[in-house]
C-alpha cells in the first residue's frame, strides 16, 4: 500500500514538474511573442544583435553543414535509389528521395545540428548569466534581458534552422537529379512533374512551420532551462544536461506530430 | 542591502557586467534599452560617460580582460547613467581589492561634471581608511 | 566595413535568392503562369477514384483528379484538372480507362489513337470506362465455361448430333436449308445455329480473353523483376489460346468447306465426321484453357496477389 501510493506521488511529481516546465516555456515564449508586436523591439540594437545570431548559428556553420548535408544525402539517395532498383520500383525513386530527405530526415537533422552546437552553447551562457547574478545586474539596472539577450536567439535559431534545412533540402534535390538522371537536362520534365506532386501549399507551409517550431525549440528550451539554474555553479552542467534531453524529446515531438498530421 | 528603493543606483560585487560584452556596450545597454536611443548615439553616450571618468582606453575590454578597478570604473560608468537620484556604491573593499580604494574613489569623484553625492557603504571596521 | 555584417549579409541574399528561384520555379512546376484545362468524367462506379488520383497518358502522370460528385441523374461527375501544356494530348477520340493495378494506386488512363484528331475543348465531359481485371477476368473465365458446356452439350458422344450422323440418309434432304451442311447434321436449323453461335460466341471470347492477357501483362508486369513466374503461366496461357484460337480457325474453314461441297453428298459426309473431330479437339483444348487459367491465374481463387 505504501509503495503504491509512493510511486503514485512520484508519479504525480512528476507530472506536475512537466507542466510547471510545459507552462514555463509557453509563459516565456508568449510573452517573447508580445514582445514581437512591441514597436520599440524593432530597433537597430535588437536587429544587430539577430545579426550576430545567425552569423554564429548558421554562417559560421554554413561549410562544415553544407558538406555533412551533401554526405548524407548522398548515402540516403544511393540507398534509396539502389533499393529501388532492385525491386523494380525505380519510378517511385526521385519521389521517395524527395519525401524522405528534403520533407523529413534533413530538417531534422538539421535541428539536432543547431541543437548540439547553438543550442547547448545558449543553454550554458543563459545557465552561467542566471549563476553569475548578470540578469539580476540588468534587472537592476532595468534592462529587459528578453529584447538584447533572449528574443535576438529565438529569432535567430528560426532563421537558421529554417535557411540552413531549405539550403540543405535544395542540395538534396539537385544531388537526387544527378544520381538518378546524370548530367543531363533529359530528366528535366519528369523530375519537375515529381517535385511539382510533393510540394503542393500544403506541404511547403507544414515545411516552413516544422521548420520553424524546430528553430524555437532548439533556442526557447536551452533558455528556459538556463533561468531554471538555481544559483549554484554545479547546477551548470545539471541545467545544459536537462534542457538538451528536453530539446530532443521536442524534436522528435514535433516530427512525430508533422508525420502524424501529413500521413495519417 | 536587498531591500533597496528602486530609486538607487548601485555599484555591487552581486551585480556583474554582462561578461560577454564590452564595458562600451555594457554602459551602451542603458540608453539603447531603457531611453530608446539609437544604437550610435548610445555608444556614443557611453564613450563620452567613460572618458569623463578618465578611463577611455577599457572601452573595447571585456569583463575577464580587465583588472577590478577597470570593472569598478565600468559599473560606476554603468550606475551614473542610469541617472537615478542616489548612487550606492556597496562595500567597495570586494571589488577595489588592488588599489587604496578610498583614494581611488574620491579621484574619480573629483572629475568634472560629477554631479550628486555618492553614498558608500561601508564595513565599519573599515571606516579609518576614510579618514585618511 | 564590418565584416560580420558582410557575411550574414551575403549569406541572405544568397538564401533569399535560392528561395525565390525554387518558388518561382514550383509555381512554374505547379502551372501557376499557366491556364488550367477541365475534363468531366461520368463513371458508373466511383469505386477507387479520390482527388488527387492521376490521369495518366502513356504512363506519364499529366492531370489529377480534383472533385467527386453526383449529377442529377445519380450518374458519377469525375472532374479532373490538366495544365494547358498537357491538354494536347486529350483529343476528342481519346478513351479513359480507370485502371486498379495490384501494385500501386488506381489511376485513369488515356489514349489517345489518333494525334491528328481535333482536340478536346475545355470543360468537355467524356465517359469514363472501367477495366478492373481484377473483377472482370473471373466473370470472363465463367462465361467461357458456360459456352463451352453448351458446345459440349451438343457434341457429346451419345448427343444429338452423333444420333444424328447416323443417320446420313435423312440429312441430304435438308442440306439445302438456311444452315447447310450443318442443319443437315444437326437435325433441324435451331440447332445448327447454336452450334454456330457457340461456336462465334467462343471465338470471340477467346480472342477478347488473348487481349485482356496482353494487356494484364502490360499492366501487372511491366516492372521487370516482378512476378517472374506469373508471367511465364501467362505467357504459357497465351500459347494455348493460340492453339485453341487456330483449332477454331480450322473448323471455321471446315464449315465454310461443309456449306460449299454439300452438293458431294459422300465427300460431305466425310467432311462432317472430320468437323466433328475438330470441334472436339478445339471444346477439349477451349476446356484444358479453362482449366489452366484457372490453376494459374493467381486472383481466380484468391485476391490477394503475392508480391515475391
Amino acid at each position: 500500500m505504501n509503495f503504491l501510493a509512493a510511486s503514485i506521488e512520484s508519479l504525480g511529481a512528476k507530472v506536475v514538474g512537466w507542466f510547471t516546465v510545459a507552462y514555463g516555456m509557453f509563459a516565456f515564449l508568449a510573452k517573447a511573442g508580445m514582445l514581437l508586436l512591441d514597436r520599440t523591439t524593432w530597433n537597430r540594437a535588437t536587429f544587430d544583435v539577430v545579426i550576430k545570431q545567425v552569423y554564429f548559428t548558421a554562417v559560421q556553420i554554413l561549410h562544415v553543414f553544407l558538406a555533412y548535408a551533401l554526405v548524407i544525402s548522398w548515402l540516403i539517395i544511393t540507398i534509396i535509389l539502389s533499393t529501388a532498383r532492385d525491386f523494380g520500383l525505380t519510378e517511385f525513386a526521385s519521389e521517395m528521395t524527395i519525401r524522405v530527405l528534403v520533407l523529413e530526415l534533413l530538417p531534422f537533422l538539421t535541428a539536432l545540428f543547431i541543437a548540439l552546437r547553438s543550442g547547448s552553447a545558449i543553454n550554458t551562457e543563459v545557465a552561467l548569466m542566471q549563476v553569475n547574478n548578470e540578469l539580476d545586474a540588468l534587472a537592476h539596472c532595468k534592462v529587459p534581458p528578453m529584447q538584447f539577450e533572449f528574443l535576438p536567439r529565438l529569432i535567430g535559431g528560426v532563421i537558421s534552422v529554417v535557411t540552413l534545412a531549405g539550403l540543405a533540402g535544395l542540395i538534396a534535390l539537385l544531388q537526387g537529379y544527378l544520381s538518378i538522371y546524370g548530367i543531363s537536362a533529359a530528366g528535366f520534365e519528369p523530375y519537375t512533374r515529381t517535385i511539382a506532386k510533393i510540394f503542393d501549399f500544403q506541404i511547403m507551409a507544414g515545411l516552413i512551420a516544422k521548420c520553424a517550431l524546430f528553430g524555437l525549440a532548439v533556442t526557447l528550451i536551452p533558455v528556459t532551462a538556463g533561468l531554471e539554474t538555481p544559483k549554484k555553479l554545479f547546477m551548470v552542467p545539471v541545467s545544459v544536461l536537462r534542457g538538451m534531453m528536453r530539446v530532443f524529446f521536442a524534436i522528435v515531438a514535433i516530427e512525430v506530430v508533422s508525420l502524424a498530421l501529413k500521413y495519417i | 542591502m536587498t531591500a533597496l528603493p528602486g530609486d538607487v543606483a548601485r555599484v555591487a560585487l552581486d551585480l556583474p557586467l554582462r561578461a560577454n560584452l564590452s564595458a562600451l556596450d555594457n554602459i551602451a545597454l542603458i540608453p539603447l534599452y531603457q531611453r530608446h536611443f539609437s544604437a550610435a548615439e548610445s555608444a556614443r553616450q557611453a564613450q563620452a560617460m567613460l572618458d569623463q571618468l578618465g578611463h577611455a582606453d577599457i572601452a573595447l575590454l571585456r569583463d575577464p580582460d580587465m583588472t577590478p578597478s577597470q570593472r569598478f570604473v565600468t559599473k560606476l560608468a554603468r550606475a551614473i547613467i542610469l541617472k537615478r537620484p542616489r548612487l550606492v556604491i556597496d562595500r567597495p573593499g570586494a571589488m577595489l581589492y588592488d588599489v587604496p580604494y578610498p583614494e581611488f574613489i574620491r579621484q574619480l569623484a573629483a572629475q568634472d561634471a560629477m554631479a550628486g553625492t555618492w553614498e558608500i557603504f561601508d564595513f565599519s571596521w573599515n571606516q579609518a581608511l576614510y579618514q585618511a | 566595413m564590418n565584416k560580420l555584417h558582410f557575411k550574414v549579409g551575403l549569406f541572405t541574399a544568397a538564401s533569399l535568392l535560392l528561395a525565390g528561384i525554387f518558388v518561382v520555379y514550383l509555381l512554374h512546376a505547379r502551372g501557376f503562369f499557366e491556364k488550367t484545362f477541365h475534363l468531366q468524367l461520368a463513371a458508373a462506379s466511383a469505386d477507387g477514384v479520390a482527388p488527387g488520383v492521376p490521369v495518366v497518358f502513356s504512363g506519364i502522370e499529366i492531370g489529377r483528379v480534383t472533385t467527386l460528385g453526383l449529377n442529377d441523374d445519380g450518374g458519377i461527375i469525375i472532374r479532373a484538372e490538366f495544365l494547358e501544356r498537357n491538354a494536347k494530348w486529350l483529343k476528342e477520340t481519346s478513351t479513359f480507362t480507370l485502371d486498379k493495378p495490384f501494385v500501386g494506386g488506381a489511376k485513369i488512363r488515356v489514349d489517345s489513337p489518333d494525334l491528328d484528331a481535333p482536340a478536346l475543348p475545355d470543360n468537355s465531359t467524356m465517359l469514363l470506362l472501367t477495366s478492373d481485371i481484377s473483377k472482370e477476368i473471373p466473370a470472363l473465365v465463367e462465361r467461357v465455361k458456360a459456352i463451352l458446356a453448351n458446345v459440349e452439350h451438343l457434341t457429346r458422344k451419345d448427343g444429338e448430333i452423333n444420333a444424328t450422323l447416323a443417320n446420313v440418309q435423312t440429312v441430304t434432304g435438308r442440306m439445302t436449308g438456311e444452315y447447310g451442311m450443318l442443319e443437315g447434321v444437326l437435325g433441324s436449323p435451331e440447332k445448327a445455329r447454336a452450334v454456330t453461335d457457340s461456336l462465334d460466341k467462343t471465338r470471340a471470347l477467346i480472342t477478347k480473353l488473348d487481349a485482356m492477357t496482353a494487356k494484364t501483362d502490360q499492366w501487372l508486369f511491366a516492372q521487370d523483376g516482378m512476378a517472374e513466374q506469373t508471367r511465364a503461366s501467362l505467357a504459357q496461357v497465351r500459347l494455348m489460346l493460340d492453339d485453341a484460337q487456330s483449332s477454331l480457325k480450322k473448323a471455321d474453314a471446315l464449315m465454310a468447306n461443309a456449306v460449299e461441297i454439300s452438293a458431294d453428298v459422300k465427300e460431305g459426309t466425310q467432311d462432317i465426321v472430320k468437323l466433328r473431330a475438330e470441334i472436339d479437339d478445339a471444346v477439349r483444348k477451349a476446356n484444358a484453357l479453362v482449366n489452366e487459367i484457372n490453376k494459374k491465374w493467381p486472383f481466380a481463387r484468391d485476391p490477394e496477389v503475392k508480391l515475391p
